[in-house]
């Protein structure tokens, strides 16, 4: 292990259910990430990449194997977990998650606050403008366009610093000019500011964007492309689904 | 739009739980008191047993009856406000204001006529059980038998399906008249707004209370024991009174300190402020009337003793105690069904939280925090409410304005609500912090 290393996976496996009616969402994954990395994993519908990232980021426990999380292993109570994943993780919604009591600056100040830590204000500023929402600080996430609550978001991952964030299919609830917007904002942030990313998407656009790309099926990893295209990540996927087919899956 | 009604009342357990809880005790409760209206009715009744009863019956029942036209409308109204967003979704694919205006009330006609079924043998034994109490301290004609008629019949169906369907009625209207847009934006937060009705049906108790009060003071000055039947009634109307004005109250609760979940529970009593004003109504209610009506008994009974006690003041005093139980156990049920189905529709928030980085102990600070709020709050309007009784029967009954109270029962209620309140809370909202956090904001 590296002292660059954000993410690693030692053989984690997931199975969902007891008894007869057991399901393997993942069968055994290993993998590390580098820090300052984009990554996007794809695969079908059931493959289990929102399954890896919740294993991943401290949301689910894995039936077998080890996380690290910035070298170290996920572990503890529930309430460990989350002291921990405040400070080293972040995340990314598709359905936003934002508190519709609390304004756009409280929902993005809340994990620092939470953490019982002092609000950087500069901090906050700089994410703020970094993600183009300085002017609404003081609207509620329902008075804003669903691109601007997936800013806010961001800005609320963000602003913690933490080791990785992790993108839930970030864009599936955006529009097009939106999703584009939010996917630079991740390039900016890792390209610039030296943020570890992973995003979960189906999307081939939105895995064009990343430095690489991952592909799972029946929770394993099966390929891999690096500096991906649209076209490439698109390519990849239908054979996937044949190869798939093929199987009788 | 019925089959939606339907499958909706099986899919929303905790909040159909509750409403059908407050139908049902409430038909069981008015129910109780119009049976003993029926049994003075019946034949071979003698004078004296016929007017204990119609006392009993009519007048306490009358104020019971309030209390759950009041219950019954409060929790119908939180159910259709915790819809928000069903019935705006519904709106967005294309329901007419007609269609959702009968799905609600079809939902509502459902869980009455549901709740009243069982409440007819309850409130049969709860009748039975009061006239033999009567009967047993010789208030009551031993051979007179329990009846249950037309009367407890006719109140107890009449008044929870109007007042169920009233104010389910009054909601729709509003939920369904609002725009989409508006709607959905609305279904995020709930806020109760202080709507021109809720002041002036606020002012109109106020008034009640204070006409009770003034009278108390003046008819019923000198009259002795007598001076109740104004008293009686004043702290009642005083504390719906003040619960109609309880969304005002909640947005401008203080709550100093704390640190960031103080700072959240600020925002929360600003923008949940319909679920909270819910649960604030029946523990003003329940102090107010509670301790109100208890230390005018003790006043009397004071003041009474070592003379002579009259036939009708033992009457009124057994009255006063079994009222004042069968109220507060109502309000307990009300109190407890509001925290819970309003606790348990905060599963995903709770999630949010803990994304956001909020450890479970915080997220149950929080509604620690809420409660100690409301708590607080009901207990300081509950008291005001109480005095609107006691001072004046104080005054009529020996003179002085200023009583000397044993606080022990004032104590004892207020310990009593905070733990209710607290323990309803905390345990619903650990059972919601239990789902797991992903399955949680995924719904």
């Amino acid at each position: 292990m590296t002292d660059t290393e954000a993410l690693r996976l030692d053989g984690v496996r997931k199975v969902h259910g007891t008894g007869d009616n057991q399901v393997i969402a993942l069968a055994e994954v290993s993998l590390s990430l580098a820090a300052g990395t984009f990554t996007a994993v794809m695969g079908p519908s059931g493959s289990g990449k929102s399954t890896l990232l919740q294993c991943a980021a401290g949301l689910e426990r894995p039936t077998a194997g080890r996380v690290f999380v910035a070298g170290r292993e996920l572990a503890g109570s529930e309430t460990e977990l989350t002291r921990f994943r405040r400070e080293h993780v972040g995340f990314v919604f598709q359905q936003f998650n934002l508190l519709p009591a609390l304004t756009v600056l409280q929902n993005v100040t809340l994990p620092v606050r939470l953490a019982g830590k002092r609000v950087d204000a500069r901090r906050v500023a700089e994410v703020l403008d970094q993600v183009g929402l300085g002017d609404r600080l003081t609207h509620r996430p329902q008075e804003l366009s669903g691109g601007q609550q997936q800013r806010v978001a961001i800005a609320r991952a963000l602003v913690t610093s933490p080791s990785v964030i992790f993108a839930d299919e970030p864009t599936g609830a955006l529009d097009i000019r939106s999703a584009r917007a939010v996917l630079k904002l991740f390039q900016q942030s890792v390209r610039v500011y030296g943020q570890t990313l992973v995003l979960v998407t189906h999307d081939p656009i939105a895995a064009a964007h990343a430095d690489s790309v991952l592909f799972l099926a029946d929770g394993r990893i099966v390929g891999h492309l690096v500096a991906p295209t649209a076209e490439a990540v698109a390519e990849r996927l239908t054979h996937l689904g044949e190869d798939l087919a093929g199987k009788g899956v | 739009m019925f089959v939606l009604a339907l499958s909706s009342l099986r899919h929303r357990t905790a909040a159909f739980t509750a409403g059908f809880l407050a139908l049902f005790l409430g038909a069981a409760l008015v129910m109780t008191f119009g049976s003993l209206v029926d049994t003075a009715l019946g034949p071979g009744v003698d004078p004296v047993s016929e007017e204990v009863l119609a006392i009993m019956g009519g007048v306490v029942g009358g104020w019971s009856l309030l209390l759950v036209v009041f219950a019954v409308a409060s929790t119908t109204t939180l159910g259709v406000h915790q819809r928000a967003r069903e019935i705006a979704l519904l709106k967005s694919a294309g329901a007419t204001p007609g269609q959702l205006t009968w799905m609600i009330l079809a939902e509502v006609l459902v869980l009455a006529l549901v709740a009243v079924v069982p409440a007819v043998p309850l409130g049969m034994l709860a009748g039975r059980t009061l006239l033999g109490l009567l009967q047993d301290s010789g208030q009551v004609g031993a051979g007179i038998h329990h009846a249950f008629g037309p009367v407890a019949l006719g109140q107890g169906i009449g008044v929870t399906l109007c007042s169920a369907v009233g104010a389910a009625l009054i909601t729709a209207r509003r939920a369904v008249r609002t725009r989409v847009t508006e709607s959905l934006l609305n279904a995020a937060a709930p806020r109760a707004r202080l709507t021109r009705r809720r002041v002036a049906f606020g002012l109109l108790f106020f008034a009640g209370a204070v006409n009770q009060a003034v009278l108390t003071v003046t008819v019923g000055r000198g009259t002795g024991f007598q001076a109740q039947q104004y008293a009686g009634s004043a702290d009642i109307l005083f504390a719906i009174g003040l619960a109609c004005f309880a969304p005002a109250i909640v947005r401008r609760l203080p709550l100093p300190g704390f640190g960031v979940v103080g700072a959240v529970t600020r925002q929360n009593l600003r923008s949940r402020s319909a679920p909270l004003a819910a649960a604030l109504t029946p523990i003003v209610l329940f102090i107010g009337v509670g301790v109100g009506t208890l230390y005018m008994q003790s006043l009397d009974n004071r003041a009474s003793a070592g003379r002579p006690v009259g036939a009708d003041q033992h009457i009124i005093e057994t009255l006063n105690y079994v009222v004042t139980g069968m109220i507060a156990l109502f309000l307990c049920i009300m109190l407890i069904n509001t925290l819970v189905a309003s606790t348990a529709e905060r599963t995903r928030e709770f999630a949010q939280y803990r994304l956001a980085g909020a450890t479970s102990g915080q997220v149950l600070s929080m509604v620690a925090l809420e409660s100690l709020a409301i708590t607080v709050a009901g207990t300081v309007l509950g008291t005001v409410a109480s005095l609107v009784t006691i001072l004046p029967f104080a005054y009529a009954r020996t003179g002085t304005w200023t009583p000397d109270l044993d606080p022990g029962t004032y104590l004892a209620a207020v310990g009593f609500t905070a733990v209710l309140t607290f323990a309803t809370a905390l345990l619903t909202a650990r059972r919601s912090l239990s789902v797991p956090t992903t399955a949680a904001v995924t719904v």
